[in-house]
């Protein structure tokens, strides 16, 4: 067993698990934070992005001692019982997702994305979440969703493409 | 060189399979806060049916979405479903919530004549009240009669009904009969960009047309589409189950399973084309499957235009498309007969 010592969601957690656990398993086992999904456990799908030090990373790619020391965000840590985060609001408007497996990890990559303060295209926000994947919405509200909320947050612009038939 | 081509995919696709039975059922209580419950055993799968049955009964109903409490899919304690299968649950589920809600609201209605000094019949349920037609300043909240209702004519307004599509056996001799009750109708056109010397092909632009008849709720019907879009797309380029001659299957993992990500999805335009039908929930047919069922077809279309070869197997992927090409040009390659 290893001694883990680290915050998750604001709150420091002191967590003793076999070495090989990782930050995912981690989280849903023994932390019961079950917002972030499984969805392959090797890297593929995206479903288990949390924020390690502001930085998205696949929670099934990495063990949980590497984050010992550092601060982990994961879906439940975005919002208070009184009021969603501004992605999950833009997400709620636009009706973004569907079953919502791919939700937590598409919200906290959005959320890293515009963090880095950048200033974005379309195709950059495409892109940066062509890590996770969804079988149920084609992304197409997922990607007006994210534009939506990096608008609301950054205050800056993204050009809406026009429809080509009326 | 990258070629550019534009296709067109058309389908029709059958609501409401009759050649068995395909019932659903479901109960609708209004309670004495004016709000309702509705029980179904359908299943939300994440395509938002559950909004749309709420929606359902909140205008038969005349009361607000929000004030249905939908309580689904658990079969100790919901009433009977065939499930979320065969894009039936607008359908044929929605038409037997809104038989439900009707015989509830029927029980509303003769509670509150005698109150307005009319018939029921003379009554319509709107904006939360229960009120005489033409004269809606006479009128009573749905809270009220529902508690008058419940607590001194002794009669909750509660109704169960179920709804299975009127069947038309086949005719053995002619084969003809109604195997479907109803039929939806779609077309989407593709627009692609195909790389000669490597066969790749790039979705960039794809529009859909679709009739569901009323659209109940268009935001759900436009993710459905959209989302159906995706899978044509996948279904057309990229997804393929690989099996070894023992059946085993090659590529059960997403590494080599591969799937549209964001950056396989093109711009899409999404036309929703009301009709009324009149045997569906307040005219709705449904969305569900045929939204992926154009796609592909259109896709190949865009290719042919393109480049001029017809992929009959799916997955179009490169190597396909690169061969076919490589085909065709031998195949016109001319010869000229050496001089005699
Ligand atoms: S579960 Fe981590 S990427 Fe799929
Ligand atoms: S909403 Fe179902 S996987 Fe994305």
């Amino acid at each position: 067993m290893t001694d883990i010592a680290l915050i998750v969601n604001g709150e420091n957690k002191t967590v003793s698990v076999p070495p090989e656990t990782t930050l995912l398993k981690m989280l849903r086992e023994n932390l019961n934070y079950t917002g972030s999904k499984l969805g392959c456990d090797v890297g593929d799908c995206g479903a288990c992005t949390v924020l390690v030090d502001g930085l998205a990373v696949n929670a099934c790619l990495i063990l949980a001692a590497q984050a010992e020391g550092k601060e982990v965000l994961t879906i439940e840590g975005l919002s208070t019982l009184e009021k969603y985060h501004p992605i999950q609001k833009a997400f709620e408007d636009v009706a973004a997702l569907q079953c919502g497996f791919c939700g937590p990890g598409m919200i906290m990559a959005t959320k890293a994305l515009i963090d880095q303060d950048q200033d974005l295209t379309k195709q950059e926000i495409k892109d940066a979440l062509s890590g996770n994947l969804c079988r149920c919405t084609g992304y197409t509200k997922i990607i007006e969703g994210v534009v939506d909320a990096y608008q609301e947050i950054t205050g800056k612009k993204i050009p809406a493409t026009k429809p080509r038939v009326a | 060189m990258i070629r550019r081509g534009k296709g067109v995919g058309c389908m029709w696709y059958p609501i409401g399979f009759t050649v068995a039975a395909n019932p659903s059922a479901a109960t609708v209580k209004v309670n004495e806060d004016g709000t309702a419950t509705l029980l179904t055993g359908t299943v939300e799968t994440g395509q938002g049916s559950l909004t749309v049955l709420a929606q359902i009964a909140a205008e038969e109903l005349g009361v607000s979405t929000d004030d249905i409490h939908v309580v689904s899919a658990d079969t100790d304690t919901t009433p009977m479903d065939t499930g979320a299968i065969a894009s039936r649950t607008t359908y044929v589920t929605g038409n037997a919530i809104k038989l439900a809600a009707e015989n509830a609201k029927k029980i509303l209605f003769e509670v509150a004549a005698p109150l307005l000094d009319v018939q029921p019949n003379q009554l319509e349920a709107v904006d939360r009240k229960i009120q005489v037609q033409y004269f809606p300043q006479r009128c009573l909240p749905i809270a009220d009669v529902a508690l008058q209702a419940q607590f001194v004519m002794g009669r909750p307004p509660i109704g169960s009904a179920s709804y299975n599509p009127p069947t038309v056996g086949m005719d053995p001799e002619t084969g003809q009969g109604k195997p479907f009750s109803t039929y939806v109708y779609a077309t989407q056109c593709a627009e692609v960009e195909v790389d000669d010397e490597t066969g790749e092909v790039d979705v960039i632009y794809m529009s859909a047309a679709h009739d569901c008849g009323t659209a109940i709720n268009p935001m759900l019907v436009e993710g459905q589409i959209e989302g159906g879009i995706s899978m044509g797309i996948g279904f057309a380029l990229q997804e393929e189950m690989l099996f070894d001659d023992k059946g085993r299957q090659l590529n059960p993992n997403l590494t080599n399973y591969i799937m549209p990500t964001s950056l396989d999805m093109p711009e899409i335009d999404v036309d929703i084309v009301e009709n009324f039908d009149p045997t569906g929930p307040f005219g709705a047919k449904g969305v569900g499957e045929p939204t992926a069922v154009p796609t592909a077809a259109a896709i190949c279309n865009a290719i042919f235009d393109a480049v001029g070869v017809r992929i009959t197997s799916l997955p179009a992927t490169a190597e396909k498309v690169l061969r076919a090409i490589k085909e065709k040009n031998n195949s016109e390659q001319k010869f000229i007969p050496a001089a005699e």
